[in-house]
């Protein structure tokens, strides 16, 4: 059963913010299964990277290494989009996906779950899946978050 | 009481780490690890699992997670429950750390000056700490040979600042470790002080501080640290809360290389890293010292004089073991300098001269084949130099200089400096002891 299919366009204003996206669970579920997107991850504007790096340089490295720091930025290429889900049921957090895929097929069942979630019961109420936008880097970042459920544990 | 060799921050394919807490496991095993914290970003889904893999292996695990925010990167351990870590702004981590206490957990700052976003989100710390003594360690080394690392200098100098606001914060290393690859570089290693189990505790604690002042026994030949790991995962639970409290307590000594100890004794009282030398003890110090306002006396009042000087005095007794994961790290021949350095800067350097096995000594067995071997050298005492039979040590002693009345020392802690791949570095340190002062006469 399909619970939600949602795009958003994120911009780097909101770096730093979360998207709390409510879900509702119904009796019976035995898996809950969800897939996120988002993209661009790169940013391929090289003088736009370089540009933010030596604004982050100013922050963080000390004045007396920033020359060699902007020197050596190429290490620190390309600079990538990052938001990262987390997932909180009626009986409280159920984990987190922090990774790098800008694609992420994840599910929740009972005995078994992605890769930083937890296993456990499918409590029917109100969830909620945590897009955490660590970091937006291009001029804007479309989103896809879509979640079904199935009856059974395993995999349709 | 033992020292476990630990590595504190790690990650498995649970948050952005390329191996399973199996394969984390393994490996810090044959890198001679008792203990490791499981440190995923933002999940603890990775403990699955955690006593069978335990057991295997002969190694505690200690449940963690890394809160991976986006002000700064704090690694929590010994919490059985989770702490929300999306809530914390830039101004209120104090509401977290307070949250991670709650819990039973403790909280650090991770390699808080590793650059932030965009290059590494969040992982410069940007928060604004109100408290700091809530903060109960900072990982002021990260990643493998951590010590010539620029970010790290700064975070042990962020440590060194605090220690001297008066603050009593611990320091680790953590490697940040993703994945099993293969490092040239030195891997760094953190070790924790903890209570003897059951029976035991009752000797250590009664040898400490009654037989402390005739030898160092404390420091003495114990368990190496890979078998007390082996044994202590028949009860993880009571290994982790040890664990966690020896770094709560910051009885703890960092390094690449042998294990590092420090211990001050005065009128047959000993103090080791994480604990107070008294106001009393300080005071009677002060007092006893000879000062260079008054004349040396003559005759028997001398002698009495002399004798209160030297029941005052605070000794501090150093020790280098270099037995501790034996074969798993290596260091060229060469005369280290061991440092004391306190609020006062440093106070005292010691040259600590290491032999390492000669080529023909190495593969007659594998217990055989890395034996350091020190030569005595020139030093004011070395009565533990090590011998084929019992583990390599080297013991220092000396007396802890007397500062002006008016700058008192507050705390007090051990560099080993040396040579490591071609570089002049630190190779250890011990965290602090402090010193407690009078109302008033306490330069805090």
């Amino acid at each position: 059963m399909e619970l939600l299919d949602i795009q958003g366009s994120v911009t780097p204003e909101e770096s730093r913010t979360h998207i709390r996206v409510p879900l509702e669970l119904h009796e019976g579920c035995g898996r809950l299964n969800v897939r996120f997107e988002y993209a661009p991850k790169n940013l391929e504007d090289r003088e736009r990277a370089l540009e933010l790096l030596k604004e982050s340089y100013d922050l963080y490295i000390l004045p007396e290494q920033r020359e060699q720091a902007v020197a050596r930025a190429d290490r620190h290429l390309p600079l990538k989009n990052l938001i990262t889900l987390s997932f909180d049921g009626p009986d409280g957090y159920r984990g987190a996906c922090h990774r790098h895929d800008e694609v992420q097929e994840l599910f929740l069942a009972s005995g078994e779950a992605s890769p930083g979630l937890m296993p456990g019961r499918l409590e029917a109420g109100e969830w909620n899946v945590t897009l955490s936008l660590h970091c937006i880097v291009t001029a804007t970042c479309e989103y896809r978050l879509r979640a079904w459920t199935s009856e059974r544990e395993e995999s349709a | 009481m033992t020292w476990i060799a630990c590595e504190l921050h790690t990650h498995t394919l649970h948050s952005d780490g390329r191996q399973t807490l199996r394969e984390l496991a393994e490996g810090a095993a044959k890198l001679g690890f008792g203990a490791i914290a499981l440190t995923d970003h933002n999940t603890m889904s990775g403990l699955a699992g955690k006593a069978d893999i335990e057991r295997e292996f002969g190694l505690t695990i200690i449940p963690g997670m890394e809160w991976t925010t986006f002000y700064g990167h704090m690694v929590t351990i010994g919490l059985s429950e989770f702490a929300d870590w999306r809530q914390a702004g830039r101004s209120d981590i104090d509401r977290g750390i307070a949250e991670v206490h709650r819990l039973g957990g403790i909280a650090g700052l991770a390699h808080p000056f590793r650059i932030g976003s965009p290059a590494c989100t969040g992982c410069f710390w940007e928060y604004e700490v109100g408290d700091w003594n809530a903060v109960d360690y900072v990982e002021v080394w990260s990643g493998t040979f951590p010590s010539i690392k620029t970010d790290n200098r700064r975070a042990f100098g962020l440590w060194t600042d605090k220690l001297n606001e008066g603050y009593r914060i611990a320091a680790t290393s953590g490697r940040d470790w993703h994945a099993q690859e293969e490092t040239d570089e030195p891997v760094s290693v953190t070790y924790l002080e903890i209570e003897d189990e059951g029976g035991e505790s009752g000797a250590a604690s009664a040898a400490s501080p009654d037989s402390g002042a005739a030898e160092p026994s404390r420091f003495g030949a114990e368990t190496q640290p890979e078998e007390v790991g082996r044994g202590a995962s028949s009860a993880a639970a009571l290994a982790e809360t040890r664990l966690i409290e020896a770094l709560r307590q910051g009885r703890v000594s960092v390094t690449i290389g042998p294990l590092l100890t420090m211990a001050l004794e005065s009128g047959g009282e000993l103090w080791s890293v994480g604990s107070s030398v008294p106001a009393r003890v300080s005071a009677r110090a002060a007092s006893a010292a000879p000062t260079s306002d008054v004349p040396a006396s003559v005759g028997s009042q001398g002698e009495e004089a002399a004798d209160s000087v030297e029941a005052a005095a605070i000794r501090v007794k150093l020790s280098l073991d270099f037995s501790v994961r034996r074969g798993l790290w290596t260091l060229d021949d060469q005369v280290f300098k061991l440092k004391l350095h306190s609020n006062l800067g440093e106070e005292l350097s010691l040259d600590a001269p290491f032999k390492a096995a000669r080529p023909e000594e190495v593969g007659v067995g594998a217990a055989e084949s890395r034996k350091a071997l020190l030569e005595r050298g020139a030093l004011p005492a070395a009565p533990g130099v090590g011998t084929a039979e019992e583990p390599l040590r080297l013991d220092l002693e000396a007396e802890l200089p007397t500062p002006a009345a008016d700058s008192p020392r507050s705390w007090l802690r051990a560099e080993l400096w040396g040579t490591a791949r071609g570089a002049y570095t630190r190779i250890a340190f011990t965290n602090a002891v402090y010193f407690e002062h009078e109302e008033g006469k306490n330069r805090l």
